[in-house]
């Protein structure tokens, strides 16, 4: 038995090479080629707008808290019309392990990963994106939704005018 | 809506009966008069709850506590906050008919709810979210519209979102029953009901923040923290306000080295869980823009460890040359009990002369009173809450102690009387009887004599619980040696009259503690000649202590001055040799509270320079933080004699050194601290009253509100609450002197001469000018002694 097998297992791996030496190669030539990636791949993360054309990110902090690698920081502030927004935002893509958790975290979609894999380079400071770097002017994988208009506070439309929203409340009124 | 807190009831109930009751399976025995939802905290079971809170009591409004009651005399489904327990009761919380009950409540409490947690302040730390989760609500059903608010700008403190609540009424039972303010409250009908003022504008009550801490949604948040930081982002450690001396636990929050926010912490013999305005929004002074941060030697920065170098040569070289009177060190009441206790320490090592622990030597004299005089008869906080009758002598307590104001309110809402005895047209956020008496006067009837002295002391005699508040300021020593023999006389073994001295600074009680009674002032070893170094630690005479002109004279003969302190103060301008030190928010070590009580603070950020509002973070990397040199004053010192301890170590000896001090070896953050032991040896001071000159008036100088106290000067959050100096005088007192009310008047004092417009203010004393102390007037320091004063028409206005 064992001379069987030895010889099966010295003549066996000869064969394999010897069949698959005339079959087209699967691997591609990249960078000169590039490959068709799945539709949920995960990659570079952006900052969508949402329809109006507004910023959507509200710099909750909640992709920050989410992120395993700590590699989401920003600053939250106050523009006129109350609404909030990140006065800086920082992804550290040297840190992102690219686990998407900060998109599932994001309560205003405005975190999306997208298909870029390309961010190899010399220079780490170059992969420490900034919130102009990460802005991008598309809504994304999704095109309706807008946060403010339903987060029942007037900041896209005055208080009340809101979708399921009754007007404000008159507080002087008696009628029962 | 007036509702008996817990501590009512538990004082309604003396008899000492333990019903044992059974919930969830788990057995516990609770003092009468405690809830089913109390009961089940102490046995570590959450029972979801809004309207209940441990300070307000209960209202049963928000039906979010229901649990089941299996026996008792009314079985079934029962509110856990409103059902005192009873022997032999079974209860179980997590059944299905109030499991379900709940989750219907946590549904209905989220009609009107806005879907807008990431935008929201509270978001994190917000009770709504915890409860909703809780009560096992998760998908809306309702199909109706969500109601909706107009909004009240409330002034530059409180930000209002009316759309988040969940009418539990908590704040309208903070903000009117507790706090006693007036301009706020519940106001229509229905689904319309609404929390606010009836106009627009600033809350005017002094404890407006709380509403912050109350709310257990994002109805109310801090207006000065808007959009800062999440409250799980937040370096957060127990600490205690540096502003008086009541010495509140607070929680300050601090991100990315700025301290952002301070909330109240939890401590129910001070402040309960209630802290003031001037704690809550007067934290500036630690990310101060012209806070130093570099050591200094002449104009030159140097490093921390060349400038202890150089210190330690320059010490040595003084007493060398000039002998041990040489150097003198001077500590403060806003530096903690380490670092003055060090400071002896470092005379001792050098072998200079003892250091003065306090430049104000007449507020330090009245501190040492109650250190030594009173310690055997100290009132808590909580026995002023739960007292039938305080007798107010020469305070003013919104702005020497503002808890003390809350406190005494919470002992008339228990049926207690309060009764003032002031110059000044004493506030207090409750009823009371003022009797407007100056100084002088006021010193007359402590010594017992008259009919208003007779009236007291039957007064006194009647009370339960009799409580005299005594302020250091306006008494000096003398008053504090005649409020002690009062209360000596009043009490008797059952029932003693106990006494709350109001003290200036953070640590004046501990300062007071750790110095010999016998100490030279400040002034005068200043003025003997013989000092040649002046090492002041935390502290600005010039700012801090009367009589600046004579110390700003001393100065110009000293040959080299050095400071160590946080605050830009202008006498670190001055220095020769200059080291930043630590704030309490970027410092452990401990106070000690006007109640003598042991309190530690602990490290909440590190030093170093915050970020400006808006701006981007560095994009160069480095190992240095920007501005992080300034180190604990305590440990400046310990690196300066060689001797570096940690805390625990620090502790034992100085309890070897001061036995008073026992419990400081154990006491942690965040817990109610323990008492100073009483002191055998008492100080005394020769009971004699300064003679009136004639044709003046007395002058009484009382700490603003806001801008009083050292630390709410370089707070920039306060300046809205900040007041205009004027003088103020009786009525009868400006007709005399042929002014009117808003007229200029010159005002000469022993502090040199002052131009202001006066007001009348008819609840006060005759015979008195009052002046606030501020940034305005820093001559003009409170606490200075006895003090006359000519007023005359001052021109017309310009």
């Amino acid at each position: 038995m064992h001379v069987i097998r030895g010889i099966r297992g010295t003549f066996q791996p000869f064969w394999v090479t010897l069949r698959n030496m005339f079959r087209k190669p699967v691997t591609i030539q990249y960078p000169e080629e590039k490959q068709q990636l799945p539709e949920r791949y995960r990659a570079r993360l952006i900052l969508t707008r949402d329809p109006d054309g507004a910023e959507r990110c509200v710099a909750c902090h909640l992709c920050s808290a989410a992120c395993p690698v700590d590699c989401i920081s920003m600053q939250a502030a106050e523009a006129e019309d109350g609404r909030r927004y990140a006065a800086w935002f920082r992804i550290n893509f040297t840190r992102c392990i690219f686990c998407g958790l900060c998109t599932e975290a994001c309560p205003t979609l405005a975190i999306q990963v997208t298909a870029d894999f390309e961010l190899a380079g010399r220079d780490l400071l170059k992969l420490v994106y900034e919130k102009e770097d990460l802005l991008v002017d598309h809504c994304g994988n999704d095109n309706s939704y807008n946060f403010y208009r339903q987060s029942g506070i007037g900041v896209a439309a005055p208080r009340g005018t809101n979708p399921g929203e009754t007007p404000p409340a008159d507080v002087k009124d008696l009628m029962p | 809506m007036t509702t008996l807190s817990a501590d009512a009831v538990r004082s309604a109930s003396k008899k000492l009966t333990m019903p044992t009751l059974t919930i969830d399976n788990q057995t516990i025995s609770v003092p009468e008069g405690k809830t089913i939802l109390e009961a089940a905290e102490a046995l570590g079971i959450m029972v979801p709850h809004f309207c209940y809170h441990k300070e307000l009591g209960a209202v049963g409004a928000c039906r979010m506590c229901a649990v089941t009651v299996h026996t008792g005399p009314m079985p079934g489904l029962k509110m856990a906050c409103l059902i005192a327990v009873e022997e032999g009761m079974v209860v179980t919380t997590g059944d299905d008919a109030s499991a379900t009950f709940r989750e219907r409540v946590g549904e209905w409490l989220m009609l009107n709810h806005p879907h807008d947690c990431p935008v929201c302040d509270e978001g994190g730390e917000c009770q709504l979210q915890e409860m909703t989760i809780s009560s096992g609500h998760g998908i809306r059903r309702y199909q109706g519209g969500k109601g909706t608010y107009t909004n009240q700008d409330l002034g530059p403190f409180i930000a209002q979102e009316m759309n988040r609540c969940i009418q539990c009424y908590r704040c309208a039972r903070t903000y009117k029953d507790y706090c006693g303010g007036r301009d706020f409250g519940v106001m229509g009908s229905r689904n319309r009901v609404f929390f606010g003022r009836f106009k627009e504008g600033m809350l005017e009550s002094d404890f407006s923040g709380n509403l912050v801490d109350l709310c257990p949604t994002g109805v109310f948040t801090d207006r000065t923290f808007r959009f800062k930081s999440r409250a799980w982002d937040l370096e957060q450690a127990d600490s205690v306000c540096p502003h008086c001396g009541v010495g509140c636990a607070t929680v300050p929050g601090g991100r990315l080295r700025e301290l952002q926010r301070v909330q109240s912490g939890d401590n129910s013999l001070v402040n309960a869980t209630f802290i003031c305005d001037r704690g809550r929004f007067g934290s500036g002074y630690a990310n101060h823009p012209e806070r130093p941060r570099q050591a200094r030697q002449g104009d030159q920065p140097i490093s921390v460890g060349a400038a202890l170098t150089t210190l330690e040569t320059q010490i040595r070289a003084a007493i060398k040359h000039h002998g041990p009177e040489a150097v003198l060190l001077v500590g403060s009441d806003r530096a903690s009990l380490e670092t003055n206790w060090l400071l002896q320490r470092t005379a001792k090592h050098f072998g200079c002369r003892v250091p003065v622990l306090n430049a104000h030597h007449h507020r330090h004299q009245t501190a040492q009173m109650a250190a030594f005089d009173f310690s055997d008869q100290l009132a808590s906080l909580q026995d002023i809450r739960t007292s039938d009758l305080v007798l107010v002598c020469g305070v003013d307590p919104l702005a020497e102690a503002p808890l003390l104001a809350l406190a005494l309110r919470q002992a008339v809402r228990k049926g207690g009387r309060v009764v003032v005895y002031d110059p000044r047209p004493v506030e207090l956020p409750c009823d009371y009887d003022q009797v407007a008496i100056a100084p002088l006067a006021l010193q007359e009837l402590l010594a017992d004599s008259g009919a208003e002295g007779r009236h007291l002391r039957d007064l006194i005699g009647q009370a339960k619980a009799p409580i005299i508040v005594a302020g250091a300021d306006l008494l000096g020593p003398v008053g504090f040696q005649k409020v002690r023999k009062w209360a000596e006389k009043s009490s008797n073994a059952e029932r003693p009259c106990l006494m709350y001295p109001v003290l200036a600074g953070a640590n004046s009680f501990g300062t007071a503690l750790l110095s010999l009674p016998e100490q030279d002032d400040l002034l005068t070893r200043l003025d003997s000649g013989k000092v040649k170094m002046l090492i002041c630690v935390e502290t600005d005479p010039l700012l801090e202590a009367p009589d600046g002109e004579r110390f700003a004279a001393a100065l110009t003969r000293l040959e080299q001055l050095v400071v160590l302190d946080y605050l830009p103060t202008s006498l670190s301008t001055h220095a020769n040799l200059f080291v930043p030190t630590c704030p309490p928010v970027e410092d452990s070590g401990t106070f000690i509270n006007n109640e003598g009580r042991l309190r530690r603070f602990q490290q909440v950020i590190k030093p170093g320079q915050s970020l400006a509002v808006g701006e981007h973070p560095s994009r160069e990397f480095s190992l240095d933080t920007p501005g992080s040199d300034p180190q604990p004053a305590a440990l400046l010192l310990q690196r300066l004699i060689g001797r570096e301890l940690p805390l625990a170590e620090l502790h034992r000896q100085l309890v070897l050194e001061q036995p008073r001090l026992a419990a400081l070896t154990k006491l942690k953050a965040g817990e109610a601290g323990s008492r100073v032991t009483p002191a055998v040896a008492r100080p005394q001071f020769i009971d004699q009253l300064p003679e009136q000159p004639v044709q003046t008036l007395e002058l009484v100088v009382s700490p603003a509100r806001y801008g009083g106290d050292l630390f709410s000067r370089y707070a920039p959050k306060l300046e809205p609450r900040k007041r205009l100096p004027c003088f103020y005088l009786h009525p009868d007192e400006l007709q005399k002197h042929g002014l009117k009310d808003g007229d200029n008047a010159v005002v000469e004092t022993d502090f040199g001469s002052f131009r202001l417009s006066v007001c009348s203010q008819p609840g006060m004393a005759a015979g008195c000018v009052l002046v606030e102390s501020s940034a305005a007037f820093p001559q003009l320091i409170p606490g200075a002694g006895f003090s006359y004063c000519v007023i005359s028409p001052g021109g017309a206005n310009e």
